[in-house]
């Protein structure tokens, strides 16, 4: 009885990594690729994950090739901007939706569900020729300020604040809290967990956007790391370790964000379905 | 109920989120409509040419087969999104030593971006690559299978590469789905003799129903915009073969300035879209709330 459980429970762990390398092996080449040296093939039969030996030098070309640290720069950059408006703007939307009934509730209802039906690639040719008539074509607010409202924010938050027991809210009125400060001191940081949910796939979507970047940017001082990395595997000539190193770069932030914070994001990806 | 209090405080906490709804969706949306009509290119005078926008995509082969590539994007990404997911999300729903690292490691591919992806999925791709090392010593093929270049097999590749990215938001989807199936019902149907199969069809996979039906919904509306995988991969070729609507809409748009042209484009996948999430709404929700 027990060896067979036993025996059960290898074969699910068997199962697990081999369908665990499926999702990692192009992973796997792209790292092995990145290392290894000028003597060794990239491609070989059988292929070989092992570099012999491991070579830094395509991580400093590749640093060296494309503006590198401007383009990781300018990532941050669109994060620290993005994120937090992010943020407040889907709390700020998602409050009332889950805590106030007043007159239009159920219109704003429906606006915030009909922006996931927008798909952002049907909204880049008027989306950009909104942008170039407000002029914000070719600058960080243009990249930035169209991917702040978005449904998956409020609906998350929405199920936040309607989760916060009431008599919380009443004792703070009692005790002569405006709307603001009710909302600003004591709602806010009892949703924190989900506020820190949010931030983190905005901080997932700002980093990996592409096409819209692509889209409104006209100059390559404002590229984020995707368009860099990009831009890297369109330059002929580049050599395949040295477009790897790049890609391993453009990913270290976001995977090492991922790791620490797993648990964060998959409840997030979990709990965007129960809005 | 009485009616709701007069109050200002809700406007003001929504100003800024109507406030970008009104700049970046419902302008837009208003130009998407008035450029449709117009044969505006940003470099010629723009004129007033109502329907012959649309009556020229009606007669655009290209924009038939994009339009085409997209429901083949569409229906292939299903098992991707549904099948696979429900199998992913069964074997990472216990509590194993080490489950949290797998359901991340699956997850992977949700947070990386498309660009990176790409580079990846090429030394899987390439002549010499392992996917065609693995297919000659299986002797399935002879010579190398020239993924992105043949015409049979890139809109496939590009599917595959989208569907493994995407799995992992549906697994957890799905996982969600499960963990809100409460424990006694599998444990009473397995008193009642109810073997594992049977407890799949009969409890977890009506259960899950609702799930499916947000899966595909978000399956259909990331179908349609396919376009940064192409982009990357193939650029629409060999020969258009890969050329999705959304990429189509973007290549007019962008690479030949035809931008009146375009917005008609999208305007057309954009009524099919509405049309299939309703349709899809229609038949997934029968008997069962939805979860949102």
């Amino acid at each position: 009885m027990v060896n067979v459980r036993r025996r059960r429970r290898i074969g699910r762990y068997v199962l697990l990594i081999a369908v665990g390398l499926i999702f990692a092996w192009p992973f796997l080449f792209l790292v092995a690729t990145a290392l290894k040296p000028a003597t060794q093939d990239v491609f070989s039969f059988p292929p070989s994950l092992v570099p012999r030996p491991p070579v830094l030098t395509w991580l400093r070309d590749a640093w060296t090739e494309i503006p590198f640290p401007r383009y990781l720069l300018n990532s941050l950059l669109y994060v620290l901007g993005g994120v937090p408006l992010f943020v407040l703007v889907s709390a700020m939307t998602a409050y009332p939706l889950a805590r106030m009934r007043f007159r239009g509730r159920t219109v704003m209802f429906f606006v915030v569900l009909s922006t996931m039906f927008v798909p952002t690639e049907l909204m880049l040719i008027p989306r950009f020729l909104v942008v170039n008539q407000i002029g914000l074509t070719n600058s960080y607010a243009g990249v930035v300020l169209p991917g702040v409202l978005s449904a998956f924010g409020v609906f998350l938050l929405r199920q936040a604040f309607a989760g916060v027991p009431h008599e919380l809210a009443e004792a703070a009125r009692l005790d002569g809290c405006g709307e603001w400060r009710l909302f600003w001191n004591v709602m806010l940081p009892v949703v924190r967990p989900s506020l820190a949910i949010a931030a983190i796939f905005g901080f997932i979507f700002v980093w990996n956007d592409f096409i819209w970047p692509l889209v409104v940017l006209s100059s390559d001082a404002k590229f984020p790391i995707a368009l860099g990395v990009a831009y890297l595997s369109g330059i002929s000539g580049t050599d395949a370790r040295t477009l790897s190193a790049g890609t391993v770069i453009s990913l270290i932030p976001v995977v090492v964000f991922f790791v620490v914070l797993q648990r964060h994001v998959l409840e997030g990806a979990k709990g965007a379905v129960k809005g | 109920m009485s009616s709701p209090p007069r109050t200002l405080a809700p406007y003001l906490f929504l100003l800024p989120g109507i406030a970008l709804f009104g700049v970046f969706f419902a302008w837009p949306a208003v130009l998407a409509v008035e450029t449709a009509f117009t044969d505006y290119s940003i470099v010629n005078p723009t004129h007033w040419i109502g329907m012959a926008n649309f009556a020229a995509l009606w007669h655009d082969a290209e924009f038939r087969g994009a339009i085409l590539h997209s429901f083949v994007v569409m229906v292939g990404l299903l098992p991707f999104s549904v099948v696979i997911p429900i199998a992913l999300a069964i074997l990472v729903n216990n509590a194993l030593r080490g489950i949290q690292f797998f359901r991340a490691l699956y997850f992977l591919p949700v947070v990386t971006s498309m660009v990176a992806v790409a580079v990846a999925w090429n030394y899987v791709f390439d002549d010499r690559g392992v996917l065609n090392w693995l297919l000659e010593r299986l002797h399935v093929t002879a010579g190398p299978v020239h993924f992105l270049l043949d015409q049979h097999w890139a809109l496939a590749s590009v599917i595959v590469v989208e569907g493994w990215k995407g799995a992992g938001t549906y697994m957890m989807i799905f996982l969600a789905g499960l963990q809100s199936i409460p424990d006694d019902l599998h444990e009473a149907a397995q008193l009642d003799g109810a073997g594992g199969w049977q407890r799949f069809t009969a409890i977890t996979l009506p259960l899950l129903r609702p799930y499916v039906a947000v899966a595909v919904t978000i399956e259909i509306v990331n179908a349609m915009q396919v376009f940064t995988s192409v982009y990357v991969l193939t650029q629409g070729g060999p020969g258009g073969h890969t050329e999705t609507a959304g990429y189509y809409i973007w290549s007019k748009a962008f690479q030949h300035f035809q931008l009146g042209y375009a917005s008609a484009a999208g305007i057309v996948v954009w009524v099919i879209l509405v049309v299939l999430a309703i349709v899809n709404y229609r038949v997934t929700s029968r008997g069962g709330a939805q979860p949102w």
